[in-house]
């Protein structure tokens, strides 16, 4: 299904968006490999624990798993990407994310609590980090963006830190 | 400074006794298991059990109460405590937010009030004084209060504590009325479980109050009539328990103003008196059930950061109020009026094909399986008939107006609500949209704020997608500007 993309563009407050690196379709389908191939694996367990005790013929199930999985690799890590996308404004920080529901969160810069950069094992292989800004919000109090190269990650968390200094005095 | 609360002192003496008898009821549990599990029970070895149990627990309510010690210096409160593990904790005066002081029965026969400072952090219990003498309480709170005062504003001498503006109070007859509105269907579930607990104790025997043989007994007679009896009762006694609720509750309501903000007391039982502070709070919200709007009656809460969490961070103002009752708290607070229904922007039709017709369709599907199948799945059809109904009337209600210095959110078809957010305090923005709300070119916009609950919140559904972008811009716009005011001397390079 082919999303509706007027909407996005009209929904670009401060402009067109910056993409994430391009090393994070890497890292969405490593992720997403780990994932599967442990469902992948369970599912040809159970079929050989279960082989000729039920109707259904030999590795339908996990054949059917497999297609499921390798869609899930090869195809959606680069929509996930592209969903991705982020803009630092002067004030604030737009982000917009979300294959099927679609989330743009801004986040004003004089809200911010505080700030981390968080690396998981996969992340650190392709240098790439997550900043997340803490803010005294409800729904949504901490609020992620990954995909961001570690010294770019490092260089917006002082510039934004920079922002709420000014912001306090 | 008030001298004598200055040297370190212990909770009052009646505190032992509190948590000794609070110990009571687990030791009598404990004493009944042990007894059980013991071979050759009796009575004369669960007594024995619960003797020494509670003798145990005497030494360590003693030790515990020994421990604890409180002390207000000139700038901070220090309460050490722990009987094993000591703790120190200094709590600085400019950090407290306010101090609470509750009155429960027991403590009220005593003289005696629990204490509660805050902080605004987000430790639960920060500085609880469980139990300390009425006076001692009020002359804590008048300190701390002169010290922050002091220390934030470097004003010394703040105006004795004279008689503070009313701004909102309730009689007797008011509380009665309020109370017969309070009636909820959630009373008759509770009556009802009680009255099976009741059952199962044999204290009353459901079963035959209500059995087959007499209800055939009375089938040629009076059956319409007694249903109708006995549904009568159940709502008298739900309004009954609804009135006794709410006077318990809020008897002797008075919201009045303090120097930094709203402070309510309220209570016939158990006493509390909490302060709203102004600053901290984030949202006013309206709202009133289908049948007290009929009659004008509205209540006003507002979410405040960091205060008692019991309540999701929100704290009545004034639960039962006409609406000009109701302004002059808002204004007082520094939320602005809302505007009329008028200038309120609704949502589009086609919000509808989201919101009326899942409904629609599982009513047609419904009614269909009534005509094939069975024709009780009619039953199921009219309810989700009136579903689709009760989401267009809805659909009629939401709707957001912009004025000039917050944002107005009204949501709720029976249960109306009105939400009072201003620009500043907004923490964070989002825009969503789902599938079907971008095949429908609608999206949901939230403007997020501190404390909030997760439940209810201001979350405009459905706006159109255009609508929803543009009124984010505006806001956030808004946000900064209103933030550049209220920091005048902001630099900004």
């Amino acid at each position: 299904m082919q999303p509706d993309e007027r909407g996005d563009e009209a929904s670009d407050v401060a402009g067109a968006m910056t993409p994430l690196h391009e090393d994070q379709v890497h890292v969405l389908r490593l992720r997403a490999a780990l994932v599967a191939a442990l469902i992948v694996i369970g599912a040809f367990v159970l079929d050989m624990a279960f082989a000729g005790e039920t109707p259904v013929p030999r590795y339908a199930v996990p054949g059917a798993v497999l297609v499921v999985a390798l869609a899930a690799i090869l195809i959606l890590p680069r929509r996930r990407y592209r969903a991705w996308g982020y803009n630092e404004g002067e004030d604030e920080l737009a982000i917009r994310r979300g294959v099927w529901t679609r989330v743009r969160t801004v986040v004003p810069f004089g809200r911010v609590q505080h700030i981390d950069i968080a690396q998981g094992p996969i992340e650190r292989r392709f240098d790439l980090a997550t900043l997340i800004l803490h803010t005294a919000g409800t729904r949504g109090a901490a609020v992620p963006l990954p995909g961001l190269k570690h010294d770019l990650a490092e260089a917006m968390r002082d510039r934004i830190r920079a922002k709420i200094r000014q912001d306090l005095v | 400074m008030t001298e004598g609360l200055s040297e370190a002192r212990r909770l009052h003496p009646a505190t032992l006794l509190v948590r000794w008898l609070k110990l009571a009821p687990q030791m009598a549990g404990g004493g009944i298991g042990l007894a059980a599990a013991g071979r050759q029970g009796g009575f004369a070895q669960f007594l024995w059990f619960v003797g020494i149990a509670m003798a145990i627990g005497g030494v360590f309510t003693f030790l515990a109460w020994w421990r604890f010690t409180y002390r207000v210096g000139a700038d901070e409160i220090v309460i050490e405590k722990g009987i094993f593990q000591r703790q120190r904790r200094v709590i600085p005066f400019d950090r407290v937010q306010d101090i609470a002081i509750e009155q429960r029965l027991l403590a009220r026969l005593f003289g005696t009030a629990k204490v509660k400072i805050e902080t605004g952090g987000a430790a639960k219990d920060e500085g609880n004084l469980e139990v300390i003498a009425l006076t001692d309480a009020q002359a804590l709170r008048d300190h701390v209060r002169r010290g922050a005062a002091r220390i934030a504003a470097d004003v010394s001498a703040v105006a004795a504590e004279t008689e503070e503006p009313l701004l909102f109070a309730m009689d007797l007859k008011r509380l009665l009325l309020s109370g017969l509105f309070g009636f909820s269907l959630v009373f008759l579930a509770a009556i009802g479980a009680v009255l099976q607990q009741l059952d199962q104790f044999g204290l009353v025997e459901w079963d035959n109050l209500v059995t087959a043989e007499r209800a055939e007994a009375a089938a040629g007679f009076a059956t319409v009539q007694a249903a109708f009896l006995l549904g009568a009762i159940v709502v008298a006694l739900g309004v009954v328990a609804g009135v006794a609720r709410t006077v318990a509750r809020d008897y002797g309501f008075r919201l009045t103003r303090t120097e930094t903000g709203l402070r309510r007391k309220r209570g016939l039982f158990t006493l509390s008196e909490v302060v709203i502070p102004i600053r901290r709070t984030q949202v006013a919200l309206i709202e009133s059930g289908p049948i007290a709007r009929l009659f004008g009656w509205y209540a006003l809460s507002f979410q405040t950061l960091g205060a008692d969490q019991k309540e999701g961070g929100v704290q009545v103002a004034a639960p039962f109020a006409r609406m000009d009752e109701i302004l002059p708290i808002l204004a007082e607070a520094g939320f602005p009026a809302p505007p009329p229904r008028a200038e309120f922007h609704g949502i589009p039709r086609r919000a509808l094909v989201r919101q009326a017709s899942p409904w629609l369709a599982l009513a047609a599907l419904a009614a269909g399986a009534a005509f094939i199948f069975d024709a009780r799945a009619g039953i199921g059809a009219a309810v989700l008939l009136a579903g689709a109904v009760f989401a267009l009337l809805r659909w009629r209600k939401q709707g957001h107006a912009l004025g000039p210095t917050a944002l107005f959110v009204a949501s709720g078809l029976l249960r109306r609500r009105l939400w009072v957010v201003p620009f500043e305090k907004a923490q964070i923005i989002f825009v969503s949209r789902t599938p079907l709300q971008r095949r429908l070119r609608l999206a949901s916009l939230l403007v997020d704020t501190a404390g909030a609950s997760a439940m209810r919140t201001s979350e405009m559904v459905d706006l159109d997608a255009g609508v929803a972008d543009a009124t984010a811009g505006e806001l956030l716009a808004r946000f900064h500007s209103a933030r550049a005011r209220l920091r005048p001397v902001a630099i900004r390079s």
